[in-house]
Order: structure tokens, then C-alpha cells, then sequence
């Protein structure tokens, strides 16, 4: 390939792997790379991955957009719903779905409410989020924001909007969240995981031009690094072939 | 001539501003305004701002669960005391003069989610005293949601959550089209909850981008997303939904929005005068939406938008 890998493109290609044949999902809020991993995992190894549940089937947009929130990304799409049928997904799950915030913290927590002071007296106050019933009843689901410092990867979020793992395993059986959660935070500089003893997260591996120690310095909290933490697996020719020719067309993931 | 002239039956097409005076005295009464579409999407602004220019105040405000641009503005001219929706944000930044009003303490943002609005909403639409809801665990928000509460589910005994009715004073939708009777054609892809709100509120107003004549409607019955018996009043305005997007006709005006956005910063930062300035031009100044087409940009500007609703 002739440019270079952008990070967001490892991202997407990261994101695309966990994919699989035949899973029901939807991208979130901030759609971009979730889209466009998606419809990855649909050209390389998962055509019968069914986009639902955000009330538009299987769109089809000819480039990508920020927001699904436009009928234009929405393209031509199978079937369009309305908010009437959210409460059926709400309660029968998605496989996975896609989270992230202001704030993200070591157990998967996401914060869109406020940084700072209270709910009603906050220091800043954030946009809040639409749905969050997935965050329960998606078998699981993903964490990827698009920047990765140590002001929005912190120890503690000061509002949990979307619940990880809360503080941990007992923590999270008693609030009745019983599906995976969290499993992947996948961001410009690396890939985390969670341990699956104290549902901590991990650094699993960190991304071409990247160190262990850089990601962690990046961090708010410790990142449980052991020993060598292998480089994230680069997109291969052809990933990054049907990235550029028939996904992202207008080079938004490289901008 | 002999005997009566056929009654006649009563059309609900009205003017911008006598529908803001009508929203206004219901408000008045009950100050729960629901507004339809989403974020940027078919949102009814051209009955916002003249609802804003009829002087509404002490506003609660309801909305399929993302709301941006509309509320932000309502917030800036002062229309506004209790947020109930969900997302509030521009998407691709936050909303100024929303988090300026909150983090001042001027107006209450609740922590809401979609199952809440949704499921009050249903509940209005239904006529029934609550929707229960068993797909909301672990959040913060359940702890100031304050529409919720927790119930014992009568058949499995499990602890869920309820929802009382949502029910607005009056809704604004936005829709492409309508016959004189109130009849609701969307023709956007997506309808969001606009057919839900219209059934859940006391009074429903809609703008559509045309009226159009009765056999429109009455050859494709089906393609009718709101009846009439629904509708109070229905307002044919150009660009009604501007600059948001009433899809197919014209997309959304993202640099309209985000030179707001920056006035709304700039506002937030200590100046205020582009923010006063533009609230004097777009929304108290414009005497009818051909003002306010002018002041946007003229008739040139908007075939831009349409162009970029068919993706050319």
C-alpha cells in the first residue's frame, strides 16, 4: 500500500477482526469508525452481519459519515424504523455495539454527563447519551474513542453513563449486569483488554509507533504491564485494500 | 335554491405566527413542548423560533431522545427551564449555550435516557399509567432519572423500572408534506418518534415543506405517517426546518450550525454580542420565513442545501 497506516485505520481494522458472521449490531453515537468496521467485517469474512437495532437495517452509504443521523449515510437501507421499536431491541440485545465519552476509567466506565462538581452543578457539563439500555442488553460491546490521553482515561469517571465493569466482578453481578460488557478499548495509540479475574483493564498490545510506555504515559491509571506487550497486527494488504477502495472512498479515516 | 348548503369541513392549514400564538396560550397553561425529529434531522425550527419571537418562557422541553441545535437556541433566548432529553449535543461539538445555562445553575438538564422518553411517551400514547422497562442497570443516571422508579415486576417478582406518561402540552413536528386537513406525509427515510409524540400529546402543530392537494394522499393512504385526527394545526413554511434537514428537499446547514456554535462559545467565553446579534436577525427580527430565508442567504444559498439533500 502506498500511504502509511493511519491510526484510525488500525482502529477500524482492529475493530473489524472481533466481528463475526451472522452477529446483529449497531454502531452507536459517533459512528465513523464503527461503520466503517462493520461494514470491514462485512466485505472480508461476515456478509451476513446484520446491522439493526438503531431503527435502520443494513444501510448502504456510499462514503462514510460522522453521524448516522443524516439520511444520506443512511443511503439507500433495507428497512427503516422508528423509536416505537426500541423498547424490542432494547429487551432482546444486540451482539455488540459500540461506547465511548469524555471520561473512560480502568474498570470500562464511560462518562458523558459532566467532568467536575455535580450533575446539577457541574464544572463542565457533557452531552449525556441516548441509549443505554445496550450498554446491558448487547451481549457486548466496544470502547473507541478517537483520542487516548490521560485526561479521558482516568482512575475513577466522576458520572457513570455507561456502565463497564463498574468496580469489579461482585459489583457488577449485584447491579445485575450479566452480559460481557466491555471487551475492547481500541484507540489511536493501542488496544486494552480486561482482566478477567478483577475485570481491570490491561494493555494488550499497542499499535506501530508506539511504546508500552508512551501509551501508559497517555494513561490516568496503571495498565498492568508485564513483561513485552506485543505490537498490535498491522492491517494486512488486503484489510487495508478494501479499507481504502470500498469503504472509506473519501479518505475520512485518514484525514 | 332549496335546503342547506353542505356543511364544510374545516381546514387546518394556518400562518407561522398565529401557530406560535396558539402554542403559546397552551404553554402557558402547561409548559411541557415536545419537539420532533432528531439532532439535526427534521426538527420543527421555523415553529421554535417563532414560538421564541411570541415570547415563551419557563419551557420544559421534550424531544425524541437527541436534541442540538433548536434547544441550544431556545436555551440562548432565555425560553428555557427544565431539559428532559436525553443527548443534547451538536454531535460533532457540544451544545454552547446548553452547557453554558447548566453549569450556571439557570436551567435543570435531568439525566435521562432513551427508554424513559420513549417508554413515557408510549405510556401517554397508550393510555395506560406506566410502561415498564427491564433493560436499564448500573448507571448513574437510574439514580436521578427523575421519571423512574423502581417497581416489583407482578409476574417474575424481579426489580424494574416504570415510566409514567410523557405527555406534552403541545408537540412541534416537522414533515415534507401535508393536505389542508393535517394529513402527515413523511417522506424522509427516517420518521424518528414523531408518530408516537403526536399521539402523546394535548396538541400537536406541524410544519411541512408543501401542502399538497387531497388526492395526493388519499392515492397512497399508507404513505400517511401522522392522521390528521392528530394534528391541530399545520403550517406550510419553506425551509421549515432549517438548518436542520427535512430530507429529501435539503440537508442540513452544518456551517449555519457551526457558526452559531462559535458565537455560542463566544458567548460562553464572556462576549455576546454575535449571539445577540444573531438571535436579532434569525429569530426576533425575520417578520415572516421570507425575511428569514433573506437573512440566511437568499433563495442561491438554499438550492445549495437541496443540491446536497440529493447528494450531488
Amino acid at each position: 500500500m502506498s500511504a502509511a497506516v493511519s491510526p484510525i485505520e488500525q482502529m477500524v481494522v482492529v475493530l473489524a477482526r472481533d466481528l463475526a458472521d451472522g452477529e446483529l449490531g449497531a454502531a452507536g453515537a459517533a459512528a465513523l469508525v464503527p461503520m466503517a468496521a462493520i461494514a470491514l467485517a462485512r466485505e472480508l469474512h461476515a456478509p451476513n452481519l446484520t446491522v439493526g437495532g438503531e431503527m435502520f437495517f443494513n444501510p448502504e452509504p456510499g462514503r462514510l459519515y460522522p453521524s448516522m443521523l443524516d439520511d444520506r449515510a443512511l443511503g439507500r437501507c433495507e428497512a427503516a424504523e422508528t423509536f416505537i421499536e426500541l423498547f424490542g431491541h432494547s429487551h432482546h440485545g444486540l451482539d455488540f455495539f459500540f461506547h465511548s465519552g469524555l471520561q473512560h476509567d480502568v474498570y470500562g466506565n464511560i462518562n458523558l454527563h459532566h467532568v467536575g462538581g455535580t450533575l446539577h452543578a457541574p464544572k463542565m457539563r457533557g452531552p449525556g447519551a441516548a441509549n443505554l439500555s445496550y450498554c446491558h442488553t448487547s451481549s457486548r460491546y466496544y470502547i473507541c474513542p478517537t483520542v487516548h490521553t490521560a485526561r479521558n482515561f482516568v482512575e475513577t469517571v466522576d458520572f457513570i453513563t455507561i456502565p463497564g465493569h463498574l468496580s469489579g466482578p461482585s459489583a457488577k453481578r449485584d447491579a445485575g449486569l450479566v452480559n460481557e460488557g466491555p471487551r475492547l478499548v481500541v484507540t489511536p495509540r493501542a488496544v486494552m483488554d480486561f482482566d478477567k479475574t478483577t475485570l481491570r483493564m490491561r494493555l494488550k498490545s499497542v499499535h506501530a509507533g508506539n511504546t508500552p510506555e508512551e501509551v501508559q504515559r497517555h494513561t490516568g491509571f496503571d495498565l498492568a504491564i508485564r513483561g513485552e506487550v506485543p505490537q498490535t497486527r498491522p492491517p494486512t494488504e488486503e484489510e487495508l485494500r478494501v479499507l481504502r477502495e470500498r469503504i472509506d472512498t473519501s479518505g475520512a479515516l485518514r484525514a | 335554491m332549496e335546503g342547506q348548503a353542505k356543511p364544510t369541513r374545516r381546514s387546518k392549514v394556518t400562518g407561522l405566527q398565529d401557530a406560535a400564538r396558539l402554542a403559546r396560550g397552551a404553554l402557558e397553561e402547561r409548559p411541557e413542548l415536545c419537539l420532533g425529529g432528531l439532532f439535526k434531522q427534521s426538527r420543527p425550527v421555523a415553529l421554535v423560533r417563532a414560538l421564541l419571537a411570541a415570547g415563551a418562557d419557563g419551557l420544559h422541553v421534550y424531544s425524541s431522545p437527541g436534541a442540538g441545535y433548536d434547544v441550544d437556541l431556545m436555551i440562548a433566548a432565555g425560553a428555557v427551564a427544565q431539559v428532559f432529553i436525553p443527548g443534547v449535543t451538536l454531535e460533532n461539538r457540544l451544545c454552547p449555550n446548553f452547557r453554558r445555562a447548566v453549569e450556571a445553575g439557570q436551567v435543570t438538564a435531568h439525566a435521562l435516557d432513551a427508554l424513559t422518553v420513549v417508554g413515557g411517551l408510549m405510556a401517554s400514547a397508550h393510555g395506560v399509567p406506566f410502561q415498564p422497562i427491564d433493560a436499564l442497570r448500573g448507571s448513574d443516571v437510574l439514580k436521578h432519572n427523575p421519571l423512574l422508579h423502581e417497581i416489583d415486576c407482578p409476574f417474575s417478582g424481579r426489580r424494574i423500572h416504570a415510566v409514567g406518561p410523557i405527555r406534552p402540552r403541545v408537540t412541534f413536528l416537522h414533515a415534507q408534506e401535508a393536505d389542508r386537513w393535517g394529513n402527515l406525509r413523511h417522506l424522509s427515510t427516517m420518521v424518528y418518534a414523531d408518530q408516537l409524540m403526536a399521539r402523546a400529546s394535548d396538541m400537536v402543530i406541524a410544519s411541512v415543506d408543501r401542502i399538497v392537494p387531497d388526492e395526493v394522499v388519499l392515492d397512497d393512504p399508507s404513505r400517511v405517517t401522522v392522521p390528521s385526527y392528530y394534528v391541530d394545526a399545520v403550517v406550510e413554511v419553506p425551509y421549515g426546518a432549517h438548518p436542520t434537514a427535512s430530507f429529501p428537499n435539503y440537508a442540513m446547514d452544518e456551517d449555519h450550525i457551526d457558526a452559531y456554535a462559535d458565537l455560542g462559545d463566544a458567548a460562553r467565553t464572556g462576549d455576546s454580542t454575535g449571539l445577540d446579534t444573531y438571535i436579532a436577525r434569525h429569530v426576533t427580527g425575520p417578520k415572516n420565513q421570507s425575511d428569514y430565508i433573506e437573512a440566511v442567504g437568499g433563495a442561491g444559498y438554499f438550492a445549495v442545501l437541496e443540491a446536497e439533500a440529493r447528494n450531488e
